[in-house]
């Protein structure tokens, strides 16, 4: 599995991230909740430069059976700023504790960890994104996972405006039953609030929010 | 567990990666009172305000980023972001001002590059 870990490490550095930005303005906290088919999410964080963040998340793997509480840490490697578009480069990575007492568990705890690279390009109508990640969880599961977006957006609002994107997310897990999902979702972008809702090929609702000041 | 301690490993290394993701790094004071921020309006410039073309402005989070950034500092009175411009317009409090390498330098903290800077005549 380390090869694979590896694969996805070198993988990120050619392929053009899926949710909102992991690093802040320097001074930036940001509060993310995300909810989808797989997990329900929690992550809060304070950039104190413009290229690292460093948090508190909280995962609960519905289907994987697990809970996951981690120290997480995001590194902007690097940025492209031209003059009508911005495109980004990402390492997310966190350590911590993850738990299960569910099924075949008898309150199984377990050091955790996970790490990925994320992208993404965009101008003021297009979004392109691209996210890895590989998860270790001792005894209770280890597995990998990639997601990839794309966006539009009907018109460019001005700075203040509700800001609407129109998306299309793909959900890749090798080991996975259903290792192929699709999302169509719209996001709503306004102040220092950003939201997502959407559903999936099966069904499942996809709903995330997040904060920033 | 050589996996948890590859993946410590990648972690320790998060917290030493070098700043150099920015094409240019500059530390500046950041201290000051908070200027007045967030008006959509175009600033009535006068002689001595900036007009900044920056490149990378391509979201609210963008211009939000900057306003911050620049409401740290007790020479700024306000600023206007311009997102179809990509222009940011700086006005200063009565005699005070920013050079051109601290506004250059505020905004490569803030993540962003600085394309050109005028001054009002």
């Amino acid at each position: 599995m380390r090869y694979v870990l590896f694969a996805l490490l070198g993988m990120g550095l050619f392929i053009p991230n899926v949710q909102a930005r992991p690093v802040s303005y320097p001074g930036g906290w940001t509060f993310m909740f995300m909810n989808d088919g797989d997990a329900n999410t929690a992550h809060i964080h304070y950039s104190p430069t413009a290229d690292m963040s460093v948090g508190y998340k909280f995962e609960n793997w519905r289907d994987k059976e697990f809970t996951l509480n981690a120290v997480q840490v995001n590194n902007l490697i690097k940025r492209w700023n031209k003059k009508h578009s911005q495109a980004n480069l990402y390492l997310k990575s966190g350590l911590g504790i993850a738990h299960s007492d569910r099924d075949d568990f008898d309150s199984e705890t377990s050091a955790a960890g996970f790490t990925g690279l994320a992208t993404d390009w965009e101008n003021r109508r297009f979004f392109v994104s691209y996210e890895n990640r590989y998860t270790e969880a001792g005894e209770i599961d280890d597995f990998f996972k990639q997601s990839a977006r794309v966006g539009w957006a009907p018109y460019e609002g001005d700075y203040g405006d509700t800001h609407t994107w129109l998306m299309l997310q793909v959900d890749h897990t090798p080991e996975g039953g259903d290792n192929f999902t699709v999302t169509p979702l719209v996001r709503f972008f306004k102040d220092v609030h950003l939201l997502e809702a959407g559903m999936n090929n099966n069904g499942e609702l996809l709903f995330n929010y997040v904060l920033r000041y | 567990m050589k996996k948890l301690i590859l993946l410590t490993t990648v972690l320790t290394l998060s917290f030493s990666l070098p700043v150099y993701a920015m094409n240019d790094g500059h530390d500046h004071d950041h201290g000051g009172e908070a200027a007045e921020m967030g008006e959509k309006a175009a600033l009535d410039l006068k002689s001595g305000d900036a007009k900044v073309a920056v490149n990378g402005l391509v979201c609210d989070f963008c211009a939000r980023a900057l306003e911050k950034v620049f409401g740290k500092q007790e020479a700024v009175n306000a600023i206007d972001v311009n997102l179809d411009t990509k222009i940011i317009s700086v006005s200063f409090n009565d005699g005070q001002t920013l050079d051109d390498e601290a506004l250059t330098g505020l905004i490569t903290d803030a993540g962003y590059n600085v394309e050109s800077i005028d001054r009002v005549e």
